[in-house]
């Protein structure tokens, strides 16, 4: 405490009143009845992402110019990083804080960017002895790579099953090479097969090789055979031998040969295998028309995939639903009824209603159907008890998304290690935080607005000259200044605010991080103002 | 731009002259809110910090009155501070200007003389000044852009010795605005000259005191006197700063310059640019053979009485030349002067107000000035000059 000081005048005295003794006795955080603590929040990126990347820390390390520990922080929970970079439909991007600010992060742009800076780097992986057990991954596409490479991390024996000649099931089949050059593709796909994956092609299980074969030759089964039953609409189902499905178009385009498909074409649906079918058309010298029963706004196709096509010329029609499709002098004519959007259905979506006495046809040299996708899993009929049996991808959700598909692959990995007894590597540091970021936290002030990097797309023209790749790579410049856009969301990154602005002087930095004395921190709540990104937080002291 | 280290002769605007002050002083706080005419002076400043040519702490704020408060806070862990404003500006830091002086913090600002509203103006006058006499502060009339440059650089070295804040004053675009030949010392002689501050108390988490906390009547009167006394003490500081800096830099412009006083019967009282004009017709009035000569106050607060009362000792008149005007009585300057002389010297003193809200006051008019109190034999307290009646 103070002691008491007599003067007997100015002579004796200080220039101004000073306390004689130390103040460091007033302990004002006994005044404190509320406590700030530092707790960092799910980053809506973080959270929306499919495939679980962290991307507040990814793009954090891309801004300090770590590419490559960037790189194999996102290959915790993403093995098709150079993949997902292209045609993932970014929920990161639109659900970014800087939205409300100038733009979104170009998320998709840096994962790319990265990903193909460490094309030849493999993940970096714990070093874990062969475990013995041995697991079959019926079908190679994104969730059967998945799957294979956490487990092939963690020192399972796996070999993939695959119909087709080579790897890569939907991603091989059904993405043009403008979205994915295969060059990018079979790169992710030797990384997988380094780290031990065995790839038996050409090898369709229920034909080439029994399921019951497979179930007894390995510990467990994971089943990711896709969806690859193209939907025909019941009014078509007779002409079935004129039309073409949207699957089969692109597998015989990406594949082998294009089919001959001449200068009329109709595509029905509204869905990327639709937008994809009508873009490979166009590159093939067709005319391609996209006949879609609702509007252009309740479309499931990307509304980049949308853009992109009318850039090149794919002409669309709206509410309208085919009823026939017969053959004629000059090729085919399909006949359409027109609709009208009722009330939401169950996706959401406003139903379209026929309007009666409203049909228009259409000449056409190839019709083509692509109105979704369902999975067969007739081969598994007599397994559905069988806990050593797992299902992911598409084959159990239906018709989805690349990262949707890599989330279900390593779902699929965690929970096979833990029926066939072999420990998960994944490290705890990938929990995600409990708490969400909330926009009220933000302090917008701190937040100049700053354009948004975007990856340059070839002109239509230069598109058109064949199947090149759309949009290119952004520098390592643009990939830095682009991550320095990044709030980041409730993720703390020392800016010292807290530091700096507390008026007691309580925060002390200890070890790259802050430490509160809470002797002196009356909670008053400064440090949560002023913390630009909503790390700390304002608790209630119990007593 | 990253400026050079060396000494340089530049054309440079007085607000540009005061930035470069506070750089070669290396204020290594800054804290100001735009005003015009002042604007340049930051402008320039945190351009310096952008470039690192002054490694100083630019602190945004909403308020002339914040910009002092911060300094007050900086100031007081021992930080090199420094801020500049004008007008209504400086009327709103008001009460954050008897906080610094009472804290006994040895900030440095450039005020930019303008006239005060309403009505609105932007040109200048010195009630804005004037009016913030008896806050603590001391302050000094600038007539050069050079003598700009280098009052801040000896503002800082004299306020630092005693303890109290210090304001240097320009006039709002006659100088502020207006470019003209400045040597700009190099880093190095400024730094021989000017050494680091290092007050005896300091604010510091490592070893916490309350400060400026409650003074009872038993010992508030006591701290007052202190300042009173650190004024009195500024004088002698100032004149020593200003022979060391000649010794340095090999200019000098006193408390208060005699200009051509020798003989003279009528001293003619001026301050700040004011003066430049009124040197003129010194000259010729002189070259004529009127036995007339100036006086230029430069330091305001602590006014120098003694001083003047030894300059003005064998004058038979003066005429002062105020421009701010003290309603209900009359130029500031005027009453000053006639308060320092009235115990101990009887000289007729003329007050004239002249050139307030930035009308020119041509040579004419100083002729008149002086013409008029030549000619009549009782002083007066105020005579407008120049007004439209």
């Amino acid at each position: 405490m103070s002691k008491k000081v007599s003067f007997s005048g100015f002579s004796d005295m200080p220039p101004v009143t000073v306390s004689q003794g130390s103040m460091s006795f007033n302990a004002t955080g006994n005044w404190r009845y509320l406590r700030p603590v530092y707790s960092e929040k799910l980053a809506p990126c973080r959270n929306l992402c499919p495939a679980g990347t962290d991307v507040p820390k990814v793009l954090a390390l891309i801004a300090e110019e770590k590419f490559e520990e960037a790189y194999h922080l996102i290959w915790k929970t993403n093995p098709l990083p150079a993949i997902c970079g292209r045609v993932c439909y970014h929920p990161c991007e639109s659900s970014c804080t800087r939205s409300g600010i100038d733009a979104g992060v170009s998320v998709q742009a840096l994962e790319r960017f990265v990903s193909e800076m460490c094309l030849d780097l493999q993940p970096d992986l714990p070093s874990v002895k062969n475990s013995g057990k041995t697991v079959a991954v019926v079908g190679s596409g994104p969730a059967g790579l998945s799957c294979a490479a956490f487990l092939a991390r963690d020192g399972v024996n796996v070999t993939v099953f695959e119909a087709e000649e080579r790897p890569g099931g939907m991603l091989r089949i059904g993405i043009p090479s403008y979205r994915l050059p295969r060059n990018i593709l079979d790169r992710e796909l030797e990384k997988i097969a380094r780290l031990g994956v065995a790839f038996e092609c050409s090898c369709k299980v229920g034909k080439d090789l029994t399921f019951a074969s497979l179930r007894r030759n390995y510990d467990a089964v994971f089943v990711a055979t896709g969806a690859h039953s193209s939907r025909i609409p019941p009014p078509l189902r007779d002409s079935r031998d004129l039309v073409m499905t949207g699957l089969d178009f692109l597998k015989a385009t990406n594949l082998s040969t294009p089919p001959e498909i001449g200068k009329l074409v109709v595509v029905v649906g509204g869905g990327n295998t639709a937008m994809d079918a009508a873009r490979t058309a166009v590159r093939l010298g067709a005319q391609p028309v996209v006949v879609y029963r609702r509007s252009r706004e309740e479309m499931p196709a990307g509304d980049e995939e949308v853009r992109e096509a009318e850039e090149e010329g794919v002409d669309f029609i709206f509410l309208a639903s085919p009823t026939a499709v017969q053959r004629n002098s000059r090729g085919l004519e399909i006949e359409f009824q027109e609709m009208v959007l009722g009330p939401p259905d169950g996706s959401g979506r406003r139903r379209p209603i026929p309007v009666s006495g409203s049909s228009f046809t259409r000449q056409a040299d190839t019709v083509i159907l692509a109105i979704g996708e369902d999975a067969d899993l007739s081969l598994l009929s007599t397994y559905e008890a069988d806990p050593g049996v797992f299902v992911g991808g598409d084959a159990q959700t239906g018709s989805s998304t690349v990262p949707d598909a890599v989330a279900a692959g390593r779902q699929a990995a965690l929970a096979i290690l833990r029926y066939v007894g072999v420990p998960a590597s994944e490290s705890a540091t990938l929990s995600k935080p409990a708490n969400h970021f909330s926009l009220d936290a933000l302090n917008p002030d701190y937040f100049a607005v700053f354009p948004r990097v975007e990856p340059r797309h070839l002109d239509v023209e230069t598109r058109l000259s064949g199947f090149p790749e759309i949009i290119q790579t952004i520098s390592s410049l643009e990939a830095v200044q682009e991550a320095q856009r990044c709030i980041p969301c409730g993720v703390c990154n020392q800016c010292d605010n807290c530091w700096l602005y507390c008026p007691e002087g309580a925060i002390s930095r200890v070890n790259g991080a802050y430490s509160i004395d809470l002797n002196y921190c009356k909670g008053c709540g400064i440090c949560v103002q002023e913390c630009p990104r909503g790390v700390i937080s304002l608790v209630q002291e119990e007593s | 731009m990253i400026v050079t280290t060396e000494e340089t002769r530049e054309v440079i605007t007085g607000n540009h002259a005061v930035s470069h002050g506070a750089r070669l002083a290396r204020a290594q706080v800054i804290s100001a809110y735009p005003i015009t005419p002042q604007t340049q002076v930051v402008e320039l400043l945190s351009s310096f910090c952008e470039d690192g040519s002054l490694d100083a702490k630019f602190i945004q704020v909403e308020s002339e009155h914040s910009a002092m408060a911060a300094l007050v806070g900086a100031s007081s862990v021992g930080a090199r501070c420094f801020t500049a404003t004008s007008a209504h500006g400086l009327a709103l830091m008001h009460e954050m200007l008897h906080w610094a002086a009472g804290a006994r913090l040895p900030i440095v600002m450039a005020n930019i003389n303008r006239a005060m509203g309403a009505p609105w103006s932007v040109w200048t006058d010195q009630n804005d000044s004037l009016s913030q006499r008896d806050t603590g502060w001391m302050q000094i009339y600038c007539e050069s852009n050079q003598e700009v440059l280098d009052t801040v650089i000896q503002a800082y070295k004299t306020a630092e010795r005693v303890a109290l804040p210090a304001m240097l004053v320009l006039d709002a675009f006659v100088l502020s605005h207006t470019a003209e030949p400045v040597e700009i010392p190099s880093q190095e002689a400024v730094d021989d000259f000017l050494p680091p501050y290092e007050p005896d108390l300091r604010l510091s988490t490592e070893d916490p005191h309350s400060f400026s906390g409650l003074a009872t009547p038993d010992t508030y009167m006591e701290f007052r006197y202190g300042i009173q006394k650190s004024m009195e003490r500024a004088l002698e500081e100032f004149q020593r700063v200003d022979d060391e800096f000649y010794e340095a830099f090999g200019r000098r412009y006193g408390l208060i310059e005699q200009y051509r006083t020798d003989g003279a019967e009528l001293l003619l009282v001026t301050s700040s640019t004011i003066t430049s004009t009124a040197r003129v017709v010194i000259d010729e009035l002189r070259d004529s053979g009127r036995h007339v000569g100036l006086l230029k106050i430069r330091l305001f607060r602590p006014f120098p009485g003694e001083l003047l009362r030894s300059l003005v000792a064998n004058a038979k008149k003066l005429a002062v030349i105020d421009r701010n005007i003290g309603f209900g009585v009359g130029g500031i300057f005027a009453q000053e002067i006639r308060a320092a002389l009235y115990n101990h010297i009887q000289i007729p003193v003329f007050g004239f107000v002249a050139g307030l809200g930035g009308r020119d006051v041509r040579p004419s008019l100083i002729r008149e000035v002086i013409e008029y109190a030549e000619t009549h034999e009782e002083p007066e307290d105020l005579i407008w000059k120049g007004v439209k009646l």
